[in-house]
């Protein structure tokens, strides 16, 4: 599809140092993790941001069945097409089975964890009646076709029917992006400097020479134009 | 603000606030507050002065200032009891357990997203989270309908709440420039330094004609108490792990723990049971062990906020009140209000890295009052805003992009500067909380949030993301993304001088139920384009003062111990 040639990883630099999904990024040399960073922070939060890195690979609240759609899903949802990958799937289940909400829950889609299932079983739905085929076996195009679908809310029949499709596009793509930017991983692919306590960041005035510097601002100012032929409704 | 500080007070340092020594009481070596331990414990069927449901900005400012005057206080808080080094992390999901993620529905046609948006939970309240901006409300606010034709004016005036604002001011302490908008007030602590974020922001204002100063922000600037000074790390919504940051938690408990207040967490109020017209106390759930329970008082306030104290009145019908408390005209839930908060970011040739400054930085209410030309009553106030990974996601799929389109603005991250405006939405009878048919774990019928904007909101809305694209502009931005969305709650239960008009008078008494008072957001009859911290503290303050002098009395007897 045409808004992957720009982003082609290969244009970016390579990570050089820790992790970033796929291994792409802005900051090649820097790493949040790394113990000069990670070893500064308080005890409690270096817990809750080191277990994202090695999540549970058991699933407790998705089925065995859903896994094929669930990964390809969200797989495309962060263009997630390579290893490494922030283990978005993972962290999902832990967050559903563990019974964590936002607090809210809007009047037109059931219940989050219901709204995930009632996804993954249209995906199937329209993947079958489009292409008789299973949505994790289509083309990439092809998927990225029906969760454009999606997020328009154009998608009918089936489940679709039972609850307003935009805004499941909206509640699912708020769940993924939560789980993905927690990810440290993710934060070393664009120069996020992580937790600060008990240490604060340098100063924010001129940047600093402990502060991790950008490599090849490669696409920099073109992004929108660049974009028109993405994944923009 | 002058007379009432002594110069000896000034020469030791900072300002000291008067009869409230909190931020004396904190322990410098470890965040728990130490007054914890100590904690004077009432038995529920001891009759207590008064029963206090919410040790947020409205619950724990009453409890301080009546536990002064010798009251004897129970707070319900249903959330923890924080112990910040263990139970707060500088990240953004790790926030999660501060914020109220019990079930709610939201719906009509502009559905508002709770949670983590504007609701907390714990001791502390929605503070903890809170970005840190205490600015007053302007004298307008309170007779929006006198001057400009819209909403609703307050039994009260801007005069009644000017002493408590500026007590509130002392105790957080609020730092920022010398404020020329609303009543011109200066504040008790400097401005402090600002990010490149700002620097961006500053110089696109002034080259449109607009005046942004820095502030007010309830954060030390200087070392206040046994609180240090802030570190500027940007975490600011996660929960302060420093202390720097205002919340009831640093600036109000532990002077009421030390007078005899006791704060009861985990402690879910079900209902507040009647007998006659006179609150017998709260029953309550305790939340560890599902234990239900009765804590006797001779007088309840409930400051639970602009969902949850609805929700509890609604909740508590029973005879003589068959739809809730209060609620005999129809008016409890009504007029729920929030602000229009669209941001727009822009992108900049060199890195802003906004993430690294306290959000709250410098703003500008220079639009705050109704401008006729305009077209629409009422206005909005400029402030910044510093979104970290998550919510910086949220902005760029709010622009509909997700794969690779929204790696792409991701990566891009530390060239971004966004600035919000809080836009005031007029209050709206149908804009409500109810009763849902679902429940929450502990059986209760769980509220359900309706919201739609009127034609003057959308009005608002489009003219300040218009005047932020224009700053963006002449700050020479080269790309820019919008985000639609709402900021803070409040009303619900307003302020009226009648049952017809609200669901308390001016005295925070449930109309029909004397001694049962609501002291949180919930009584907001209109919200001004100001962040509301400030504002539920200062109505707390003046509400215990009036409690404490006898001047509100509960059905002939005045509330409060017996003497």
């Amino acid at each position: 599809m045409a808004g992957e040639s720009w982003a082609d990883p290969e244009r970016l630099p390579r990570q050089r140092r820790g992790v970033t999904p796929q291994m792409v990024g802005r900051y090649p040399d820097f790493d949040v993790l790394d113990p000069s960073i990670a070893g500064s922070w308080d005890e409690a939060t270096r817990r809750a941001v080191l277990a994202r890195v090695t999540p549970s690979r058991e699933l407790r609240f998705f089925s065995q069945e859903e896994v094929p759609t669930l990964r390809a899903f969200t797989d495309c949802l962060m263009a997630q097409h390579a290893e490494p990958r922030v283990p978005v799937m993972e962290m999902l289940d832990t967050k559903y089975a563990d019974g964590k909400l936002e607090g809210y829950q809007y009047e037109d889609v059931p219940d989050d964890r219901e709204l995930w299932h009632e996804v993954l079983r249209g995906l199937e739905f329209s993947a079958q009646s489009r292409y008789r085929r299973s949505f994790a076996e289509l083309e990439r195009e092809a998927q990225y076709a029906l969760c454009r679908d999606l997020q328009r809310g154009v998608l009918q029949g089936g489940p679709w029917e039972r609850f307003n499709v935009k805004r499941a596009f909206s509640v699912v793509m708020q769940a993924v992006v939560t789980e993905f930017y927690s990810h440290p991983w993710a934060w070393n692919e664009m120069g996020f400097g992580g937790p600060a306590y008990p240490r604060g960041f340098s100063r924010f005035g001129a940047l600093d020479p402990v502060e991790a510097f950008e490599e090849h601002d490669r696409v920099g100012t073109d992004v929108q134009r660049e974009l028109e032929e993405g994944e923009r409704p | 603000m002058s007379g009432r500080f002594k110069l000896a007070t000034v020469l030791k340092g900072a300002v000291r606030p008067p009869e409230n020594d909190s931020a004396w009481l904190l322990d410098p070596g470890q965040r728990m507050m130490p007054q914890h331990a100590t904690m004077r414990r009432y038995e529920d069927s001891e009759e207590v002065d008064l029963c206090i449901v919410g040790a947020g900005a409205g619950g724990s400012t009453l409890a301080q200032r009546l536990a002064r005057r010798g009251w004897r206080v129970v707070v319900l808080e249903a959330g923890p009891f924080w112990d910040p080094d263990r139970d707060w992390v500088s990240d953004e999901a790790g926030s999660h357990g501060l914020y109220w993620t019990d079930k709610r529905i939201t719906g009509g046609q502009d559905p508002v997203q709770l949670g983590k948006n504007n609701s907390g939970i714990g001791v502390g309240g929605s503070m903890i989270h809170f970005a840190g901006y205490m600015p007053r409300f302007h004298p307008s606010d309170f007779q929006t309908w006198t001057l400009d034709g819209v909403g609703q004016d307050w039994p009260i005036s801007y005069r009644d709440l000017k002493p408590h604002f500026e007590r509130c001011e002392l105790e957080a302490p609020v730092a920022g420039q010398f404020w020329p908008w609303g009543d011109p007030h200066g504040y008790p602590h400097a401005p402090h330094p600002v990010s490149r974020q700002a620097l961006a922001i500053w110089d696109g204002a002034r080259r449109c004609g607009i005046e942004m100063r820095a502030g007010p922000v309830g954060i030390a600037n200087g070392v206040f108490g046994n609180r240090p000074h802030c570190i500027y790390r940007g975490l600011c919504l996660q929960g302060c792990k420093v202390h720097a940051k205002a919340s009831p938690y640093t600036t109000h408990l532990p002077d009421a723990l030390a007078h005899g207040v006791e704060v009861r967490a985990n402690s879910m109020a079900s209902r507040v049971p009647l007998e006659g017209d006179r609150a017998q106390g709260v029953e309550y759930i305790d939340r560890t062990n599902g234990e239900h329970r009765f804590q006797r008082a001779r007088a309840v306030a409930i400051a639970g906020y602009s969902v949850e104290t609805p929700r509890l009145l609604l909740n508590s019908a029973q005879p003589g009140h068959p739809h809730g408390l209060g609620n005999n005209e129809d008016q409890v839930g009504r007029c729920v209000m929030v602000q229009g908060a669209p941001q727009v970011a822009a992108r900049f040739p060199y890195e802003i890295r906004m993430y690294k400054a306290p959000p709250p930085e410098i703003s500008s209410e220079q639009f705050y009052e109704t401008d006729p030309s305009r077209g629409f009553a009422r206005g909005f106030s400029l402030q910044t805003v510093g979104p970290l990974p998550i919510a910086w996601a949220e902005h760029v799929v709010a622009e509909g992009y997700w794969g690779q389109g929204l790696r792409e603005y991701m990566r891009d991250y530390n060239h971004w500067a966004v600035l919000a405006v809080l836009c005031e939405l007029l209050p709206l009878p149908e804009n409500r909380v109810t009763l849902a048919d679902e429940r929450d774990q502990h059986g209760l019928p769980v509220a359900h949030f309706h919201y739609s904007q009127c034609e003057n909101d959308q009005q608002n809305i489009a003219f300040a993301r218009g005047l932020m694209t224009e700053i963006w502009k002449h700050a020479d931005a080269q790309d820019i993304l919008t985000i639609g969305r709402y900021a803070h709650l409040v009303g619900g239960c307003r302020m009226g001088t009648s049952p017809a008009y609200g669901v308390v008078n001016s005295d925070h008494q449930v109309w029909g139920v004397p001694n049962l008072f609501l002291a949180d957001g919930s009584v907001f009859c209109t919200q001004g384009s100001a962040n509301p911290a400030l504002v539920i503290q200062a109505l707390s303050s003046r509400l215990a003062e009036r409690l404490a002098s006898g001047r509100v009395s509960a059905t002939g007897t005045p509330a409060g111990p017996d003497r």
